[in-house]
């Protein structure tokens, strides 16, 4: 049998190492628990939220109130979608799994690297390897908990109405991927930090910081300096704004996020490459 | 440099340094390990022993130099599955059992599920751990957590283990049955052993990189049958009592040069040969034994040579 080739041994590396994030939240007590949280949170948000938002929006009586109200906010496009859960669950999935993400990634390498563990792996995989295969890591655990509640979501339309069963289905796959492609730079941000703290704590003070200094900082030097501006694109979900309405829709909406993303993680890389382990 | 022309090294270091902001770690550091038998790595505390096991291992870059690991420089994905290590207080995670974290490390060093299981289990068996398999590390002793992270340096039986203080909080059994493995392995396997505990690597090792204040001194770990007939040799002693009258009576043996106190009870015995001597006078050890006998003298130990610690500080 010939020997893999070294790109075939790296992409096994890194798949070892995302299946081994997907293990260790869906396979330890600590990671069902937090599913368990999750599930919760999201059960209590389709139950009264959305399942009571829906039926509103739906009576005859309430259309044009919200439609004015929808139409001010320039979310009139939201109410033309025919799976009226999926508009009161993109509006709450929309700001609520970035804030998530932050949190349910924080710890990518930092605890590993102060207990030592990350010396074991050092000597089989490297840096960029362990970078990318927890980042996709990442990435496949914060789609799968999307699926679950994109799932729900289906499910509750259909209960309602056995017709909505398709056009949910559509709707859901789109929303899948708009969500996907939104946290991805949230999740390569705390690969960044990852790749120089030392603390799963940390990086979630640190991500608080550059998210709330780092915007009044821009904002301040924007009132100087209007060139500024385009510190913004520092920010993960600098778009989300933009891209709430369904309106508008551009390219560049679903390319900010991904350079972002490709920016972050060469970031991580280089400055995982320098630390040490 | 201890090498042979014919051999080439599987660890070679060039002009390494290392520094820490001002402090410099390391200097000018220069060696050549060639397969075989153990090497220890020994040195006082803040030596630069850890600093230079983290460089070998790719953990941090140096200031300047070069190291190559078996023709590849340190931390190449090359070394894979050929170079494995213990460093020091590195930890598994407590939230997998050992099996599952070995079978990781099996997995990212290429093997599939079954070799990997079965490395796992031949790696504890190897530290006489096998029962703990589905255990989580949490779970064990200080000792055993110890022996775990041992075996997981162990898969896939890599050409260069790296030990850092390897029998450090091992009980007494625990410590030999290790360098029982250590003793058992060399050959197939080059361990560098770092350890505080000199008299075992002794035991294990003839090649001895010794650090003090990040400066290499390198050292053949000499035994007497190493030395040529006409060159003076030397015998170590460890007496059970302090006896006044001892050293005036080792220099009464005629071959007997000097003796130095090296330690309360021990002796070193500096031997010239004499090439008048007779040839049915008895070899020097076994006229220094009757020395002790006619004497009623006991003694603890008798080494052939210097003792590794006298070899490096006397």
């Amino acid at each position: 049998m010939s020997q893999p080739s070294y790109i075939q041994q790296s992409l096994f590396r890194v798949w070892a190492l995302a299946k081994f994030e997907l293990i260790r939240l869906f396979f330890t007590k600590r990671g069902m628990l937090a599913i368990l949280a999750f599930a919760t949170a999201w059960f209590l948000i389709l139950y009264y939220p959305v399942d009571s938002a829906v039926s509103i929006v739906a009576s005859d009586g309430f259309k044009d109130m919200a439609r004015e109200t929808f139409g001010l906010l320039g979310l009139s496009a939201l109410l033309k979608w025919q799976v009226s859960e999926f508009t009161l669950y993109w509006l709450i999935a929309l700001f609520t799994f970035p804030v998530f993400t932050l949190g349910a990634s924080s710890d990518q390498t930092c605890a590993d690297r102060t207990r030592g563990t990350l010396r074991f792996i050092s000597l089989r995989a490297t840096r960029n390897e362990i970078i990318f295969g927890r980042f996709i890591g990442q990435v496949l655990i914060i789609s799968l908990l999307l699926l679950l509640t994109l799932f729900a979501t289906t499910t509750m339309a259909w209960w309602r109405d056995s017709n909505l069963l398709l056009p949910a289905i559509a709707k859901a796959s789109q929303l899948f991927i708009e969500l996907v492609i939104v946290v991805l730079p949230f999740i390569a941000l705390t690969s960044f930090f990852n790749s120089f703290l030392r603390s799963a704590k940390l990086t979630g003070v640190i991500s608080l910081l550059f998210f709330g200094l780092g915007t009044i900082l821009v904002t301040l030097l924007t009132y100087k300096i209007s060139a500024a501006q385009y510190l913004n694109y520092l920010f993960p979900g600098v778009q989300l704004i933009d891209i709430v309405g369904q309106d508008r829709i551009q390219v560049s909406h679903y390319l900010i996020p991904l350079i972002q993303t490709a920016c972050y993680l060469t970031l991580a890389s280089i400055f995982m490459k320098r630390s040490a382990l | 440099m201890i090498t042979s022309a014919s051999t080439s090294p599987l660890i070679k270091v060039s002009q390494l340094n290392k520094f820490f902001g001002n402090k410099q770690a390391l200097k000018d550091v220069e060696f050549e390990i060639i397969k075989g038998q153990p090497v220890a790595l020994v040195g006082p505390n803040g030596a630069g022993k850890t600093t230079l096991f983290s460089l070998l291992c790719g953990y941090i870059q140096p200031s300047s130099g070069h190291i190559s690991i078996l023709g590849q420089p340190a931390g190449s994905a090359a070394t894979f599955g050929k170079l494995a290590a213990l460093p020091q207080d590195a930890q598994l995670d407590p939230r997998f059992s050992i099996a599952h974290q070995l079978k990781f490390y099996g997995q990212l060093q290429g093997f599939n599920n079954k070799k990997s299981q079965f490395e796992a289990e031949r790696t504890l068996e190897l530290v006489g751990l096998k029962e703990v398999l589905n255990e989580k590390p949490d779970a064990l002793s200080h000792g055993m957590r110890k022996r775990v992270t041992i075996a997981q340096a162990l898969i896939g039986t890599p050409e260069i283990v790296m030990l850092d203080e390897a029998t450090a909080g091992l009980d007494p059994l625990h410590a030999r049955e290790i360098r029982q493995l250590v003793a058992n392995l060399s050959g197939e396997t080059t361990f560098i052993l770092s350890s505080h505990d000199l008299s075992e690597l002794e035991r294990l090792c003839q090649q001895i990189l010794f650090l003090e204040h990040g400066v290499l001194r390198q050292h053949q770990n000499v035994s007497n049958e190493n030395l040529a007939q006409d060159q003076q040799s030397f015998i170590t002693i460890r007496m059970a009592k302090l006896i006044p009258e001892f050293e005036q009576s080792l220099l009464s043996i005629e071959q007997v040069s000097n003796v130095i106190k090296t330690q309360d009870k021990e002796y070193l015995i500096t031997i010239t040969p004499n090439i008048n001597s007779q040839a049915d006078t008895l070899p020097i050890d076994m006229q220094i034994l009757q020395l002790c006998h006619h004497n009623q003298w006991s003694y603890r130990q008798l080494v052939n040579g210097k003792t590794l610690e006298n070899q490096l500080f006397n």
